[in-house]
Order: C-alpha cells, then structure tokens, then sequence
C-alpha cells in the first residue's frame, strides 16, 4: 500500500481534534483566564478594573501569602521523601511475601487509599480529638499530658502529614511493586552467586534498576502535595486556618470567603509557576542522577 | 331527565377552571441552609405553606452546606441568572450581597403587599437588613447565643436562685465565683463547656462582651479605633483567665462541647439558642437531666448579646427578570412564614416577627420565653462586606481567638495582630 502523508497527517489531526478541542476549553482558556483575572480587582463574580501589577506587588509583604508559601515548601519537606521511603519500605516487605499472604497485606497497607478524604478526617479527628479522641485515653493512661495536635500550630503540619503518608502511600506501594516485578530475577541470583550481602544487593540491583520508578513516585508526590488542600481545609475548619494555610487554601480563602478573585488569580499564577519551575528542576534532577547510575 | 347541554356546560365550566387555577399555580424553587434540628422543623413548615397553598403555589425547597459553600453557590448562581427564586441569608452576610448587586430590594409596596412592616420588628433586627435605607431581606428570626444549664449540678451545688436561674449571673466576680464554686464542688469535669478550639464560634461571644462595654469592631471604616482594642483585650482576658483557672474546657470543638454539656461533663455552656431542640428532644427521651438557658451574664457595664437573624431574601438573578406572578408568589411565602413563625421558635430561635413573640402562646414557651428579653440588649455585626458568618473577619479573628483562649497567647498580643490583619484586609 501507497502511504499518503498528507492524508496520513489529516487523519491524525483529525483524531486529536477531539481531545485538543476539550483541552483548549476547560484547560487553556480558563488558564488564560487566570492570567488576566490577576491583573484586575475583580470579587468572586463579575469582572473588574485593571489594576495593574498591585496584585502581584501586595504578595511579599502579606503575611497569609508568606505562611501559605512556607507551610506548603514545609508539608512538601514532610511528605514526599518520607512517603516514597515509606511506600518503598513496605513494597520490599511485601515482595518478600507470597500468594494469599500478600495479597491480604497489599490490601490492608492499600485500603486507606480508596477512603475518601472526609472518611479519612473523621477516622482521625475521631483518633486526636483533643476531648474524646481515643488517643486521648492512651496519654491519660501512660500519665502524659494530652496534646490538642491539630489546634497547635506546632503539632498541625506534621500531623496532617503523617494522615498524608498513612492515606496515599498505597499507591505508592503498587508502583514500587510493580517496578520489583519488573527487575528479573537472574540478576538476583547472579548476585547471590557472587556472595553479594543484602546490602549490596539493594544498592547495587535494585535500587539503580528501581529508579525510574522511584523518580515517578517522586514526580508524582511532589506535584500532588504542592497542591495539597483537602486535609488541611478539614482538619483546620473551626481551629486556627490562617495559622495553617497552604498556597491552595489561601487561594480559595481570598476568593470564596474574601470576595478578592483577582488576589486569589495572583496566588494562583505563582502557584502554577512554582509548580513549573519545581517539576522541571525535578525532572532534570531525576534526569541526572538516573544518567549516573544507567 | 338527563340535560345534555347543562351537563356540557358544567364541565365546561369545570375544564375553565382548571385549566386557570393550573396556569395559575405557580412554583417557588427555595434554597436554605438549614440543615439540623431546625431543618426540620422549616420541612413542617414547607409543608404546612403547600398544604394552605394547595393548588395556588408550590414551595420546591432544596438544603444546602451551610457557610462557605452556600454563599459561594448563591454567589455564582445569581451571576448566571441561576439562582432561586427565595433563599435564606445571614442578615450578617447583606452589606457584601448588596455590594455585589445579587439581591433584589424588597420595597415598600412588597412590605405592604405582605401585610408586614416596621413596627413588627425590633429595631436592631430592621437595622440589620437595611443598607442605606433600604430593605434587602425579610427577618424570620434572631438567633443569639445564650447560656446553658444543668439546674441539677447547680442545684445541689447550691447555685440556683429561687426561680431557677443560675447564681452570679449578674456580675464578673459573680460569675467567676459560681464556676470556682462548681470546680470545688468537683462534681463536673468542667465548670464551663466553651468552644475554645473554634475561634469562629468564640467570635459571638467575645463580641458579646465588647458590646457590654459598649466597644465596637468597626468605627468610620477603621477596625478597633480607639478604645475599642482595649475592650476587645478586657473580652479575651476574662476567658482567658477561665482557662488559667481550669474553669472552662480547653481546646474543645463546637460539638465536643455540645457532648460535654450533654453528658453532664460540664456544667454550663454557651451556645446558640439553635441547640435547644436538642436539648429538648434529649430531654422528651429522658436522656438529659434538668436543664435551663438563660441571657448572657452580664461581665461588664450591661446586658449585651451578639445575635444574627436568618432572613429572605430574593436574588437579582442577572438577565432574568421575574414574572409579577412569580414575585407576588415569594412575597406570600415570606408573609406566610413570618406570620406562622411560632413554630419556628420550637427551632430554639426568637421569631422576629413581633405579634408573634407577643402571644400568649410563645410566653408559655420555655425556655424561650425566659431569653426571649434579651432581644433588647441584642447587637449585630458591623456592617462591611468583610463581615458575616463564615466570611473573613470571623476567620481572622478565629486564628487568634484560639492560642488566646488556651493560654498559648497573651490578649494584648493577640488584640495587636487582630487590629493589624483587620485592617490589611480592605
């Protein structure tokens, strides 16, 4: 058969018309969108003037903007390396295990995954409550004084990071499994013909031969956990949230409750150039130091 | 002697009639926010308006998340030319409706055409919905917060005067006394159930102790000028030193400290007059001891109660204009309601509508009728776009309400940094 390229070229166009059509409407021009919102002062609804750079100069010296900025920078330090060892401590452990065994454990380790978040924040505000909390009755039989851990800005972060960890990293673990699955077993056994301790054997197999994996979970949590909303909006409603904003938060507090769209838009733009600029430098990275060990 | 023609024309006749009273029903879709006990109690009430109205008009009524989601949906709605045709709104959320253009001006004819005026309103609840001299929503009720109860504990504490209400409530030292006495008596956990861990709900009641030193939140546009700080920090140092006494509970969310009243683990509490049913039916159960409610105590100069009003209002739904039909059908159900409001007060909330406060039949209601006096001493928020439940001066205020009030933070710090973020939010 005689290919057409410029058929051939038609054809494709036409079956990713589809897809660009949808991408460009509710992803590209709302986006755009966003850009020029930040330039005015519009409330919730509505336009508003132009206003110029007064959105974007009012950031340094808001003290919100600066906490959200930082609480976030602090919940990322909190999730993602401590996540991805996590998960990876777990699929190893389970690798391990066989037949019905493992199947019941990667199901117990993945079943906080399926909660959704508000069953994820009740198990847990029902766990810490400061007044009932089952916890509670743990520090009162050991003596120690109760701690209220998610109305103290000091305890709130890394609670709520410990409830992350516990709640995702069962997806975590499947992509470490799988990439296990993935390593071939002869170079195992090569390696345990040659004496290699377990050590050895993780350092030199299966972490370099895991690493595309593990740059991917890494990828993945990085981004997910820039954006984080959910549990902290939960777990601060009705304590201290403007002690315990996040960049989302934030954005969703000036516009939805401050009426300030075009300060929430401003927000918004950062986050997303931030999240750029974190993701490239994290692929380049990953790129790098997957290069040295190939 | 069958009469063909007289037949024919009576149903004729009949199918007239029907076919006008069909066209003439008309469909008022409702939106509300009331989502507890008092939800369904305004469920009777739809009812009972649909069943009066049989045939005439329908309420199609929908319950929404209450705070942030709904007013954001009422918000964008409205834009769209989306919104209800009625809905409930905090009298503390008009000045940023009003400021936005999405509520529509209920005008003097609307007033007369629902058989409602001024004089059926105390004067602080028309205040409420009034921006600029004009109407923007009709009062159902007020609802303040009140002090709670257990007449048992106190009784045998012996803190209960002849009539029943609680020793001390009269005064600061009073006050403080009756809560060390309840502590020595060791009987509760805590004297006083407080919502410390929730600065939002805290807001009502520290503001009620700035409005009984006569402080205000807002004056000419500037937050706390002037001697206002200082009220707000004498507020906060009363709690706070509750809390350094252990005389209120710490660190306790809004329905922990429902539960710890409940269970008699703490011997009063402050809260909205909305938890009275609950109260109510736990009582009818026989799950709840003796228990009462009364005004505030009054800490300072005078009596003095934050209060908000649950009102309706009807939506400037943008490109749509209403039928008269349809605005005539809104302005019955608002007339209706108000008018049939007493059961409303079974809700725990004060009808605002006066006849009805002044029957015979809400006097004999309890406790209702024994805070139902406070409605003289009762002070709304200032009104600013930036105020109103949910909306951004609670959540200021809220994030240092909270260390304040559990001893992490002195008052005076506390008072400075709330003044500076008020203030940076315009």
């Amino acid at each position: 058969m005689i290919r057409n390229p410029g058929k051939e070229a038609l054809v494709a166009y036409l079956l990713i018309a589809p897809f660009v059509a949808v991408y460009a409407l509710i992803f590209i021009y709302p986006t755009v969108q966003m850009f020029l919102l930040s330039f005015t002062d519009a409330g919730l609804i509505g336009g508003g003037d132009f206003v110029g750079l007064d959105n974007y100069e009012r950031l340094p010296r808001d003290r919100r903007f600066d906490t959200a900025f930082w609480n976030t920078a602090y919940f990322v330090l909190l999730t993602v390396i401590p996540g991805t060892v996590v998960a990876l401590g777990i699929s190893l452990g389970v690798t391990r295990l066989s037949g019905r065994l493992q199947a019941l454990v990667l199901a117990l380790f993945f079943l906080p995954y399926i909660l959704p978040v508000s069953v994820v924040y009740r198990l847990w505000d029902w766990t810490l409550n400061f007044q009932f909390g089952i916890a509670m009755h743990l520090f009162d039989f050991f003596g120690m004084d109760r701690v209220p851990i998610f109305k103290v800005t000091a305890w709130f972060m890394p609670a709520v990071a410990f409830v992350t960890v516990w709640w995702t990293c069962g997806f975590s673990v499947l992509l470490f499994l799988a990439g296990l699955r993935a390593i071939p077993r002869e170079i195992y056994e090569a390696a345990s013909l040659d004496n290699a301790t377990r050590w050895t054997t993780f350092r030199k197999v299966t972490w370099p031969l895991l690493w595309p994996v593990t740059s991917l979970v890494l990828t993945i949590q990085l981004i997910v956990q820039l954006k984080i909303f959910d549990q902290v909006y939960l777990f601060s409603t009705g304590g201290r949230p403007n002690d315990n904003l996040v960049m989302v938060y934030y954005i969703f507090q000036r516009a939805f409750q401050s009426d300030q769209g075009g300060r929430a838009a401003a927000v918004a733009v950062v986050l997303f150039i931030m999240v750029i600029i974190v993701s490239v430098l994290n692929f380049q990275l990953m790129r790098l130091s997957g290069g040295r060990n190939r | 002697m069958f009469n063909y023609s007289s037949f024919a024309k009576t149903a004729l006749v009949a199918t007239a009639l029907m076919t006008t009273s069909v066209q003439a029903q008309e469909t008022v879709v409702w939106w509300d926010f009331l989502g507890g006990g008092d939800g369904v109690r305004m469920k009777q009430m739809i009812s009972d308006f649909n069943a009066a109205h049989e045939g005439e008009i329908t309420i199609d009524a929908t319950t929404l998340e209450w705070g942030v989601p709904f007013y954001s949906k009422v918000q964008t709605s409205a834009a769209v030319g989306e919104a209800p045709d009625i809905m409930t709104y905090h009298a503390s959320r008009i000045p940023l409706a009003v400021d936005q253009g999405i509520l529509q001006e209920i005008t003097a004819d609307d007033w007369a055409t629902m058989g409602l005026s001024e004089d059926d309103y105390a004067d602080a609840t028309w205040n409420a919905v009034t921006i600029d001299g004009k109407q923007y929503a009709v009062p159902l009720d007020t609802h303040p917060i009140v002090l709670y109860y257990n007449k048992d504990v106190l009784a045998e504490a012996g803190l209960l005067n002849d009539d029943g209400t609680p020793k001390g409530i009269d005064s600061r030292e009073g006050f403080t006394a009756t809560l060390q006495a309840l502590k020595d008596a060791g009987s509760v956990k805590f004297p006083l159930g407080s919502v410390t861990a929730d600065g939002n709900f805290m807001f009502r009641t520290i503001y009620s102790l700035m409005g009984q030193q006569d402080g205000e939140l807002m004056t000419d546009g500037e937050f706390l000028a002037g001697d206002n700080k200082e009220k707000l920090q004498n507020a906060l140092g009363v709690l706070a030193e509750w809390t350094n006494e252990g005389l209120q509970s710490t660190y306790t969310d809004y329905p922990a400290t429902v539960a710890l009243f409940t269970s008699g683990e703490a011997a009063m509490m402050i809260n909205g007059v909305w938890e009275v049913p609950t109260m109510t039916d736990l009582h009818e159960q026989g799950k709840l001891f003796e228990w009462g409610a009364v005004e505030l105590p009054v800490i300072f100069d005078h009596a003095s109660t934050y209060a908000d009003s649950h009102a309706f209002a009807i939506p400037a739904n943008k490109g749509k204009e209403m039928t008269p039909e349809k605005r005539a059908a809104v302005l019955e159900v608002m007339s209706w309601i108000s008018k049939n409001s007493l059961f409303w007060a079974t809700a725990g909330h004060i009808p605002a509508y006066g006849p009805v406060t002044a029957s015979d039949e809400y006097k004999a209601m309890e406790p209702n009728a024994t805070y139902s006096s406070l409605t003289e001493n009762m002070i709304f928020d200032p009104k600013t776009p930036l105020a109103g439940v949910a909306g951004p001066i609670f959540d200021v205020m809220s994030t240092y309400f909270v260390p304040t009030l559990n001893g992490e933070m002195e008052p005076s710090e506390a008072v400075e940094e709330i003044q500076y973020e008020l203030n940076d939010m315009q």
